[in-house]
């Protein structure tokens, strides 16, 4: 026991020295005469749902570390930590449950048209799991109903990037990856592989794509999908879009999504109008009995939100929204209200040069 | 029935949404709205690279979240190369991108 004390002890020493060597390191790295310095940045929010009649109240705050190394490397790490405390309607007892857990952990070693990332990190596919994940960018606090239709974390590595497909206006990005299954309850990964192709026009700002998973355990799933973004220059728009169909017994669905921002009306201009729909539609022909192994997989649901975020500045947002959802053969309708902050933080570990 | 008229609601007021962002634009060109503002002086070609900076920002900066305001150099320098992995963007625009913000 003794001895384990002692060890532990050695281990989180040699870290921190690791650490330190790493950030003396990381504050000589170059970039085009500009010298990165590495940033603690993530986000602390506080939410209240309440779920067909439910309260749940969670703080949450998840960091991110970025340590940039020479001119091609990047270390990144981001961890999550949560508490929900619970009231059951009708009930005065809030329990609480607290969640921690490691986002990603990698590094990516950068060239013009690829970047090699190797660790824990988000899997490619479509794009809702890597653009709208941290609660301060994602418009509506709600998931899609589809998300979890697909691996969401992987740990091996992964080729992707982004370059100009022979003209100005129109950018490829791509990305493939492979994963190993990991059972560790904090890290857990399945045994995938999978990528996406997307297309990008900068004169339009559309962005359109297809993404393939297929895992490589237990019943084998594979699930393919394509997403759409426009944001038009004409008006403060976001449409945003996706589709996942997977094999097996796990369904499909879509979403749909806008954002407006009311930036032409000044007293109201820090205000976004959301709305989102979306269909999940569960496979055909399920037995009973998988249907209640499925649980909220097993029976088709509509669900419909809508939101509005308010900006105090780019990185300060409180947030109230308002769903309805259906539950297709049960006769279920139920109301899904949330409200509250998002905070990005931003801090560099060194010095930053010139200040703005 | 209840939950049909409220579905068909719901993309009404998507279609809505959509038909007055299309009128409403004639206004402002600029949406989401930049939070960097120019900063003037120099040459021409600095002017030139300035605007390629800007538009290049514009295009990729406001897609997934608010686009960020000006950051101190080595910052937007770190910031830039997380966002040539985390978005895909491309080098040039990375480069463009990272002069314009830490001008
Ligand atoms: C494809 C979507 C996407 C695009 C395009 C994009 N970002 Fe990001 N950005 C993200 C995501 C996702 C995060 C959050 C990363 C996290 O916390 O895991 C982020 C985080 C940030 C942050 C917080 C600090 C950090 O590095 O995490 C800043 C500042 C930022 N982006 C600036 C920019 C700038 C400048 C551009 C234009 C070059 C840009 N973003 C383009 C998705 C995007």
């Amino acid at each position: 026991m003794c001895r384990l004390v002692q060890w532990s002890r050695r281990i989180a020493c040699a870290c921190l020295v690791a650490l330190f060597v790493m950030c003396g390191l990381a504050l000589h790295a170059q970039d085009d005469g500009f010298k990165p310095v590495p940033i603690l940045t993530g986000s602390a929010a506080y939410f209240t749902r309440v779920t067909g009649g439910q309260f749940q109240n969670t703080p949450s705050v998840s960091p991110l570390l970025l340590m940039p190394f020479g001119d091609k490397w990047l270390l990144e790490a981001k961890g999550n930590y949560s508490d929900t405390f619970a009231k059951e309607a009708g009930d005065n007892y809030y329990g609480s449950t607290t969640a921690y857990g490691l986002g990603y952990a990698q590094v990516d070693y950068i060239t013009k048209y690829v970047t090699v990332t190797g660790g824990r990190f988000i899997t490619p596919f479509n794009i809702y799991g890597e653009r709208f994940g941290p609660n301060w960018i994602r418009a509506l606090q709600i998931s899609p109903l589809c998300s979890p239709l697909t691996s969401g974390s992987a740990l091996g590595g992964m080729l992707h990037g982004g370059f100009p497909a022979g003209s100005e206006n129109v950018n490829l990005n791509y990305a493939v990856y492979f994963s190993t299954n990991n059972t560790h309850h904090l890290l857990a990964t399945d045994r995938s592989t999978g990528g996406r192709l997307g297309f990008f026009l900068p004169r339009q700002r559309v962005e359109f794509g297809a993404s393939f998973q297929q895992v490589l355990q237990l019943d084998r799933p594979h699930s393919s999908g394509a997403y759409l973004l426009w944001q038009p220059y004409r008006a403060p728009l976001s449409v945003r879009s996706e589709y996942v169909r997977s094999s097996g017994t796990k369904g499909s669905g879509y979403w749909i999504e806008s954002a407006y921002r009311l930036s032409q009306i000044s007293p109201l201009r820090r205000l976004e109008l959301v709305g989102r729909g979306q269909q999940f539609f569960a496979a055909a022909n399920l037995s009973a009995a998988t249907i209640k192994k499925l649980g909220a997989f097993g029976k088709d649901t509509t669900q419909a939100d809508l939101g509005l975020n308010y900006y105090f500045r780019s990185d300060v947002r409180a947030s109230l929204s308002y769903g309805r959802q259906f539950v297709l053969g049960t006769n279920t309708n139920t109301n899904l209200w949330t409200v509250g902050m998002t905070y990005r933080f931003l801090m560099p570990l060194g010095p930053t040069g010139r200040s703005m | 029935m209840k939950m049909n008229r409220f579905v068909v609601a719901a993309f009404f007021a998507f279609a809505l949404l959509l038909a007055v962002s299309a009128f409403a634009g004639t206004g402002s060109k600029d949406s989401p709205a930049p939070a960097v503002t120019a900063t003037s002086g120099g040459s021409t070609q600095d002017e030139d690279m300035r605007l390629e900076g800007e538009k290049r920002f514009r295009a990729n900066c406001g897609r997934c979240h608010m686009a960020p305001p000006k950051f101190a150099p080595r910052m937007v320098a770190t910031i830039v190369r997380h966002m040539r992995v985390r978005a895909n963007i491309t080098d040039e625009d990375r480069r463009q991108i990272l002069r314009y913000m830490a001008q």
